[in-house]
């Protein structure tokens, strides 16, 4: 293991991807990821890899798919509104059950928006803007050395599960530099030597395509598909749990936004009120049944988001009726302060109880 | 010891330079800390401010409502973030190109002409590291082992240029 060195964000991401052996990236510049493109660039050169910066995001996704196709590993990154461009192409990707990883560093939206940090992506990478069935794993670091645990961690489910998997940033924690180590990639190699186009000499020959003019193999393609993300839902939901156990008020919070959210459970539980929080490392698959389980004894929880309330819809699934669900939330900039935070569920204590 | 600074002045001074050297310095005394820089389109001439946070165990405000220190290394810095100094806190302006005007009674100000001071070592982008001397005084318990560290790791092999910048750094922290 590698000693810590102050790292950035994107550079963690680009690092990590070359660590577990990323041998194709397709990019189009869009802040607040350029430098994850701009890194790569220098890097792939040199160790004599494939770094193409693409005429458009929906043509470096397309070259990700192509690639993918013949066993590659392969990234692509960009942001928000150029992450829309490339919804068509994620649901091709689906179908087709291709490993590609995509990293989603969050840029204000709807529409152009802005360059400022968001969390407003939380919909298009959970739920997507592509066609069809499908469903894309999700993951959300919250600090740089996450970036580098769940690059890693994004490989490994793209090539073990054939499918893509979205990394979601946001523009802070790409931006920002802390202290990490860049370790050695933990995960096995997945064997793929059953399906990639590799060339048919010696054996017979294969196609990936998404079009299919049978009914009765199409439905049969896409209930298998749906028996791939029930596995996925079985085995890879994770999360951190934070003083929940026997706490009265629960924080629900993802990625950089949920460190502000802890140092809050702090200054509670440093004034005797029991507070936790619940940060989803996976957005997809969702941790519905262990947030069910913990609403069981908690009387209220409360979602926070650089946004106005995206993974709230999925804090209601999981809690139902069991407990009060309130919402405190800011579409785009600056992150929610810890005193502003403070303020906002003072303001919601007070009207649930009376004692804080 | 938790910590949080803003350094703020146009792009082309070291802002950022100095921020990351601060940010690495504490990293290499073993604590947490987290460097944002406001990115933005910014360029040479145009706004630029980055905060600095420092902690003993996880690190968890990556942007506070106010912080301890501000360095503001012209006008525009200096009135933007003279209300983000906490009470208690420190102001370091660079007199050179802001107006001395204390407006608070509730922090400390130090004026220095830290520019005026960089011309007259010999390099006006020596400000950001006379300006990073003096901030460290004020912070105390650094080594000048993890100072010098810090440098290398950012400037590199540029030996000449280190050592220029530890000198008007050392300057800095002797002239408060």
């Amino acid at each position: 293991m590698s000693e810590k060195q102050l790292l950035k964000g994107n550079i963690a991401i680009a690092k990590a991807a070359l660590n577990c052996g990323c041998s194709c990236y397709f990019g189009y510049p869009i802040t607040p990821q350029t430098e994850i493109g701009e890194f790569l660039s220098l890097e792939m050169q040199e160790r004599n890899l494939a770094y193409v910066c693409a005429e458009s995001e929906i043509g470096a996704i397309n070259m990700a798919l192509g690639a993918a196709s013949t066993g590659a590993k392969v990234m692509t990154s960009s942001s928000s509104c150029a992450v829309s461009l490339m919804q068509e192409a994620l649901s091709y990707a689906c179908s087709d059950e291709l490993p590609i990883v995509l990293v989603n560093v969050m840029r204000a939206g709807p529409g152009q928006g802005y360059i400022f940090p968001s969390q407003g992506d939380y919909n298009q990478s959970t739920i997507g803007g592509g066609n069809g069935d499908y469903k894309i794993i999700v993951l959300s670091p919250s600090n740089v050395q996450e970036c580098i645990e769940l690059t890693y961690k994004a490989f490994y489910l793209a090539q073990k599960y054939r499918n893509p998997v979205i990394l979601l940033a946001d523009g802070l924690l790409g931006q920002m530099a802390e202290p990490a180590k860049l370790f050695d990639n933990p995960y096995p190699n997945i064997d793929n030597t059953s399906w990639i186009l590799n060339g048919s000499n010696g054996r017979k020959s294969r196609s990936i395509h998404s079009l299919e003019p049978s009914q009765l193999k199409l439905n049969q393609h896409i209930f298998n598909l749906h028996k791939k993300y029930q596995a996925i839902e079985q085995n890879e939901v994770d999360y951190e749990e934070y003083l929940c156990d026997d706490a009265d008020i629960i924080i629900t919070s993802f990625g950089s936004l949920a460190r502000h959210s802890k140092a809050v459970c702090n200054h509670y539980r440093e004034k005797g009120i029991k507070m936790g929080l619940f940060r989803p490392k996976t957005l997809y698959p969702f941790p519905y049944k262990r947030l069910n389980e913990l609403s069981k004894k908690t009387k209220l929880f409360i979602d926070i988001e650089m946004n106005l309330g995206q993974m709230l819809r999925d804090v209601r699934l999981s809690i139902l009726s069991n407990a009060q669900v309130s919402f405190i939330g800011k579409p785009v900039g600056d992150w929610l302060k810890k005193e502003e935070l403070i303020n906002a569920i003072d303001n919601i204590a007070k009207e649930q109880y009376a004692s804080i | 010891m938790n910590k949080s600074f803003i350094i703020s002045g146009s792009g082309g001074q070291g802002v950022i330079s100095i921020g990351q050297i601060l940010a690495n310095i504490f990293m290499l005394s073993n604590k947490f800390v987290s460097f944002c820089p406001c990115y933005g389109a910014e360029m040479r001439g145009g706004a630029v401010n980055c905060e600095i946070n420092t902690s003993d165990s996880e690190l968890l405000c990556l942007q506070n409502e106010k912080v301890d220190f501000v360095i503001a290394l012209n006008q525009a810095s200096f009135d933007k973030f003279l209300s983000k100094v906490k009470e208690n806190g420190t102001i370091i302006v660079n007199s050179s190109l802001a107006k001395i005007n204390k407006t608070r009674n509730d922090i400390k100000y130090i004026f220095a002409p830290i520019t005026q001071e960089a011309i007259k070592l010999g390099n006006i982008k020596m400000t950001n590291s006379i300006a990073l001397g003096i901030l460290s005084k004020l912070i105390g318990e650094l080594s000048i082992d993890n100072i010098k560290k810090a440098y290398e790791r950012i400037l590199k092999n540029k030996t000449e240029l280190i050592q220029k910048n530890i000198e008007a750094y050392l300057f800095g922290f002797n002239s408060i």
